[in-house]
């Protein structure tokens, strides 16, 4: 799958501020609502809360890979958003989570869902590129991070 | 007529019966493959042996020997062949064709020189051993060297996974080759069948002809399968049912075998590329699951008549000439896959490994064998050697590739290694072989749903090899524990997948546990068991409501048992 037909300026937040774990799954969602995507936001909203209620997504590091599988979108659609305080994200390891890759995958469609978050959650591995990718400042930068090409429109 | 027919019915109760015991005894007491002994069953049982001893009862024997090339009835013989169609259709859906299209070249470079070097190995052998084949393009030298070139891979399959090696390079290559060879050899078969109508030795002009027609079929059926399948799978959506959608693609799967048959070429050549086809479209996986039943019925009545088509008094003159045929074939299959193994970068150990895994030979081998008998291309004595040929392979390989694969130390050159070597394995355990079942099915349908094509490896051990461009995983149940094994670069993808399965299960257990008490659901009914003793017929049913009512009431289970003992006391 390639990363840039998901990935582009508008998917990237700088500066997620919630205070709470749901303020910044809002926060994140509402990035994926202004690109059209999302159908209906109530519903992602429901299948985003309740798969965190089953285990948290918080993994390690930082980096937290809020998803879910939801009837409100067609398509894999998917946003990153950096949170430069860091926020209690209920994660494994305990400590606040600053990274985050949200995802929301159709109920109904085959496609490379998990293959993709699995991807990108690849390039959160180093500790040098999570840093970079929290102290960049500009959207095409974190893109670069992430391996994708810059557009050109 | 009625004689006929009753004959056929009995025969066919006799085989189905027969079959199924040989076939248990096979895999589940000597770890054989279930094909070997419903072969068995055939040659015990066919007009040759215990089939030609006459019952009063029929005037006659059960399998009286007929004239000609096939020693059954036309009859039992057309359903063998209907056998052999189904089976090639559910080969052919469960080919994985983007695999097929993008194979690595290093599975393609081992499956071309699999099927080069035996095709003109088991050929030469017939011209230098064999009276009367003078040249190598003689009808029966061409089935000889055809014979030799199929593999089935269904044993290495199981093996690799066993011994935890089927993403390993080699299991990877071996996988991949083995699809080109079941293709090459199935065309090599429309050629070698459209010769044999030809008198005599056919000279090299023909050849090319009959191969430009086989592979023109070929590309031509394919290329338009491939566009009209989802077509009609889509169009065929509004009738709401995929048993009438699997009943037409099995009625394309015939059409398209008889229309290749016209043409001069083999009924198994159109029976697999329908099923190709479909195995492309989203219901392939339904398709195939219905055609499960009409495979367990048909598939072994064409195995067993392979078996009661081997005569044994043909066998006494040629054995020797079988004997060294079977090891000439496993000689060129394993060199010929080998030596291109080692071209493409693997160390002798992988070699070793690779080509002791495309030995084994099954159906195609059969299926090629039946048709050059049908033909008159070969006789019932180069029949039995192709039938040595493949119980040879089949029960020699496996031994020789266990022995390839122990000491665990890499097959291949440093460059594989990193591109592809490393490999983990993902194990979780759970307190019950059901919930561990259960878990399988849902991490099955999760692979598929992200594109993976699932195909279990044999249809009795729990082990299914997944496949997606590149990308190999094998998922195995073994007792209370379900084992996914894949590449280490896919690691946390398969973890990812895991913990979604489990977290569904979880939602399911925490579902159950909201459900009504089970243990008053017990109470409930052992309690209206006794109720239908106590009272008449009529009444239980009323019974067991106000029973089921007053115990709600009460919510009180101890006061059921109560009642329970009092009844039975």
């Amino acid at each position: 799958m390639k990363l840039n037909k998901v990935l582009n300026q508008d998917v990237i937040a700088l500066d997620l501020d919630g205070e709470t774990k749901q303020e910044v799954i809002e926060q994140l969602l509402d990035t994926l609502v202004r690109t059209g995507k999302v159908s209906n936001r109530e519903t992602a909203l429901q299948d985003l809360l309740e798969r965190e209620k089953k285990m948290s997504t918080g993994i390690q590091h930082g980096v937290a890979i809020p998803h879910a599988k939801t009837k409100a979108v067609k398509g894999l659609a998917a946003c990153i958003g950096i949170h430069r305080e860091g926020v209690d994200f209920d994660a494994l390891d305990g400590e606040p989570s600053r990274i985050f890759v949200m995802t929301l995958s159709p109920v109904d469609r085959t496609g490379p869902h998990v293959q993709f978050l699995a991807e990108i959650s690849m390039v959160l591995k180093s500790q040098q590129i999570r840093d970079q990718i929290v102290s960049s400042t500009d959207a095409d930068a974190v893109l670069r991070l992430f391996g994708v090409q810059k557009e050109r429109s | 007529m009625t004689h006929r027919m009753t004959l056929l019915i009995l025969q066919l109760a006799v085989i189905l019966i027969m079959t199924r015991f040989f076939g248990w005894f096979a895999s589940k007491k000597l770890r054989q493959p279930e094909v070997l002994g419903e072969m068995a069953a055939g040659m015990l049982i066919g007009p040759f042996l215990l089939g030609a001893v006459p019952i009063g009862l029929l005037e006659g024997p059960l399998f009286p020997l007929q004239a000609g090339e096939i020693p059954v009835s036309p009859e039992l013989y057309g359903i063998a062949v209907l056998g052999s169609i189904v089976l090639l259709f559910i080969s052919g859906l469960e080919t994985d064709v983007k695999t097929f299209l993008k194979f690595s070249g290093k599975g393609s470079a081992v499956g071309l020189g699999g099927v080069i070097l035996p095709l003109i190995i088991g050929s030469a052998a017939a011209v230098v051993l064999l009276p009367g084949v003078s040249s190598m393009t003689h009808p029966a030298a061409l089935f000889l060297g055809v014979i030799s070139t199929a593999t089935s891979i269904g044993i290495t399959a199981r093996i690799l996974s066993e011994k935890r090696s089927i993403s390993s390079p080699e299991g990877v290559t071996v996988l991949s080759a083995a699809v080109l060879d079941d293709v090459l050899s199935i065309v090599l078969l429309a050629v070698a069948a459209g010769l044999a109508g030809a008198a005599g030795t056919a000279d090299w002009g023909e050849i090319a002809a009959i191969a430009a027609k086989a592979f023109g079929f070929w590309i031509i059926c394919s290329a338009l399968g491939i566009i009209l399948a989802p077509k009609i799978t889509r169009g065929m959506k509004r009738f709401e049912s995929l048993t009438m959608t699997a009943s037409v693609s099995l009625g394309i799967s015939l059409l398209l075998a008889g229309l290749a048959e016209l043409s001069g070429l083999a009924m198994i050549i159109g029976a697999y590329i329908t099923g190709l086809s479909f195995s492309q479209t989203d219901v392939g996986q339904e398709i195939h699951e219905r055609m499960r039943g009409l495979h367990n019925f048909l598939v072994p009545v064409f195995f067993c008549v392979m078996g009661m088509m081997v005569d044994f008094t043909a066998l006494a003159g040629i054995w020797q000439f079988g004997l060294i045929f079977a090891v000439l074939a496993m000689i060129g299959k394993f060199v010929g896959s080998a030596v291109p193994a080692l071209l493409v970068g693997f160390n002798m150990r992988g070699a070793v490994r690779i080509g002791s895994g495309m030995l084994p030979r099954g159906e195609v081998t059969l299926i090629i064998a039946s048709v050059g008998l049908a033909s008159g291309a070969i006789g019932n004595d180069l029949f039995a050697v192709a039938i040595m040929t493949m119980l040879l392979a089949s029960v020699a390989a496996p031994p020789l590739l266990m022995a390839s694969l122990s000491g665990g130390k890499p097959g291949y050159t440093r460059e594989i290694g990193r591109e592809q070597a490393d490999s983990v394995s993902i194990e979780l355990s759970f307190p019950s072989e059901r919930t561990a079942e259960f878990l399988l099915q849902e991490v099955l349908k999760a692979f598929r749903t992200e594109g993976f094509f699932v195909q279990q490896a044999d249809h009795h051990s729990g082990l299914f090899t997944l496949r997606k461009e590149e990308t190999a995983v094998s998922v195995h149940r073994e007792g209370m524990t379900v084992a996914v094994h894949t590449r280490r670069d896919q690691e946390p993808f398969v973890r990812l997948l895991m913990v979604e399965e489990l977290l569904k299960l979880k939602d399911f257990l925490t579902g159950l546990g909201a459900m009504k008490s089970p243990d008053m659901m017990g109470a409930d009914l052992v309690m209206g068991m006794f109720a239908l003793e106590q009272a008449g017929k009529e009444s239980a049913s009323r019974k067991q409501q106000t029973d089921k009512e007053s115990e709600d009431d009460g919510n009180d289970q101890p006061s059921g048992e109560q009642n329970n003992s009092d009844s039975s006391g």
